[in-house]
């Protein structure tokens, strides 16, 4: 008994002196993660000032964003409906919480969300701390309070020394963990893709690629021959991103009223955020509610199917490869070469960069 | 009587929460001496200009709505005689519903600088806008292209370009 009692002494009295340690060391120095991205993606994104990137802020964000203590029961993590594999989405319509029940709208990918600024498929959230409110406290996804995930943390030893080394003292908190998820998650930048490759002149488009993105940035123009599929229209240029928010045609009658459920604007009805196409193709399904299964399905849309409704994008009206045609009119082959150019802005670095994996896999 | 008692109280409570949401269409902010919130009939109110653009098939349209210049200055932004000097750094920048955004310097916004004004136009061709493209747009008149004529205007900012 009283031998158990020394080792425990001496087990905490050299826990306290650890931390100690590896407070000083760390108080002043969490050290500045660099973020490398293209100069053709632009800086116009803002980190906030209380929460600049740092390495060991990065590394802790990492280390919570795979942390099933963060959901009630123990059962999931970020990483569950966000899996490298898929970029950070995870293959589903609907993916499930920690209590078994379906999302209403489909899980997004994680790419590049640096230059997002407004989240959700509604652009009802500003900023990535924000952000990570809703699926860390709702009953539906993660399902346990911040105040609990404070607690569970704070009985695993790892996170005093994790985040000291981030935040300069040991102290969870809320606030610290939603900060150290959006720096983890600002460091998810995709850009090399083989549309990266051919940006910087190392890759030979096929013909089909090429076309692909000849169709892509251009707008059809039937009196002069012109095809065209005005995808950069929204999807803007290199990014593949610009934050905008548009009612696609994808029904008439709203059951989801996206943004309108926000602002309470009716010509805000049907209306969901503009997603970035970088790495497409692993983030199937597509839509906010996941209905389409290929990209095939999506293309189609756009060239075929896109319902005339009240508020329909003007960008989406007029918009006809035919003379006085009503419909995008692709042809089967323009549909093939969308596809390879879409194919085009797959990131296999991005799904098997060691820096995103599961820390808990190797620990 | 307690039941029409407590329908006016209802009812005057229901006024006043409807007068507190006044259905704001434009915020105007950052450089300004008067934030602004407008209402549809505060848009009214203003004297209204017409002007001709083009659509993107470059048919031509009349619009109708309130310079840009009056929005501006009716907040104390320093337009006309003081738009010199340092003043002439200052961009405006317009926000849409669909997120999308475009930035004017503010003497391109000026009748002082500019033939032709850009306006907020709240009608075309005698009818409302579109849907789709209303309640207010921008109409910049002489541009070959239509891409500053941004559809569904919902907020200005006026700032200081900075290095």
């Amino acid at each position: 008994m009283r031998g158990a009692h020394y080792i425990s002494k001496t087990l905490i009295t050299g826990l306290v002196i650890g931390s100690a340690l590896s407070l000083s060391f760390n108080r002043d120095h969490p050290h500045p993660y660099k973020l490398v991205y293209p100069t053709y993606f632009g800086d116009r994104y803002s980190i906030p000032k209380d929460n600049p990137e740092t390495i060991e802020g990065v590394a802790l964000g990492r280390m919570l964003f795979y942390e099933k203590a963060l959901s009630a029961g123990n059962k999931i993590s970020c990483a569950t409906c966000h899996q490298q594999q898929h970029a950070f989405s995870d293959g589903k319509r609907f993916s499930r919480g920690a209590d078994g029940v379906r999302q209403s709208r489909n899980t997004m990918a994680l790419v590049n969300v640096l230059w997002t600024r407004n989240f959700f498929w509604d652009g009802r959230t500003p900023g990535l701390e924000n952000q990570a409110d809703t699926p860390l406290t709702n009953i539906h996804e993660m399902g346990q309070s911040l105040e609990i995930s404070v607690k569970k943390l704070g009985a695993r030893k790892r996170y005093a020394r994790m985040f000291a080394a981030a935040f300069g003292e040991a102290r969870i908190t809320p606030e610290r963990i939603e900060k150290a998820l959006a720096q983890f998650e600002r460091t998810l930048i995709s850009c090399n893709s083989r549309y990266d490759q051919y940006l910087r002149g190392t890759y030979k488009p096929t013909a089909s690629e090429e076309n692909g993105i000849r169709l892509f940035y251009g707008s059809p123009n039937p009196a002069r021959a012109v095809r065209g599929a005005s995808c950069s229209h929204c999807h803007g240029g290199p990014k593949t991103y610009e934050e905008l928010f548009m009612n696609n045609g994808l029904d008439s009658i709203y059951r989801d009223p996206g943004r309108a459920a926000v602002t309470g604007r009716g010509y805000d009805s049907g209306r969901f955020r503009v997603v970035t196409l970088r790495n497409i193709a692993l983030t199937a399904p597509y839509m906010h509610d996941g209905r389409f299964k290929k990209l095939e399905d999506v293309v189609d849309h756009y060239s075929d199917h896109v319902v005339k409704n009240r508020y329909l994008s003007p960008f989406l009206q007029n918009n006809s490869n035919s003379l006085h045609g009503s419909e995008l009119d692709l042809t089967a082959k323009e549909k093939k070469d969308l596809i390879a150019f879409l194919n085009m802005l797959t990131d296999s670095s991005f799904i098997t960069d060691k820096r995103f994996s599961d820390p808990f896999v190797h620990s | 009587m307690k039941t029409t008692i407590l329908i006016s109280i209802m009812l005057a409570v229901g006024l006043s929460v409807a007068a507190q949401q006044k259905d704001v269409l434009l915020k105007v902010s950052g450089e300004v001496t008067t934030p602004l919130e407008l209402t549809a009939s505060d848009i009214r109110a203003m004297p209204h200009i017409t002007v001709v653009a083009n659509d993107r098939s470059g048919t031509p349209h009349h619009y109708r709505g309130v310079a840009l210049e009056d929005v501006l200055s009716k907040a104390g932004v320093t337009l006309g005689r003081q738009l010199r000097g340092e003043n002439l750094t200052k961009y405006v920048l317009a926000r849409c519903a669909d997120g999308y955004e475009v930035v004017y310097s503010l003497a391109e916004l000026d009748s002082s600088f500019v033939f032709h004004v850009p306006i907020i136009a709240d009608s075309t061709d005698g009818k409302p806008l579109d849907e789709a493209k209303g309640p207010l747009r921008i109409i910049v008149p002489d541009e070959k292209k239509p891409a500053r004529s941004c559809f569904q205007l919902t907020a200005l900012t006026i700032r200081y370009a900075r290095d």
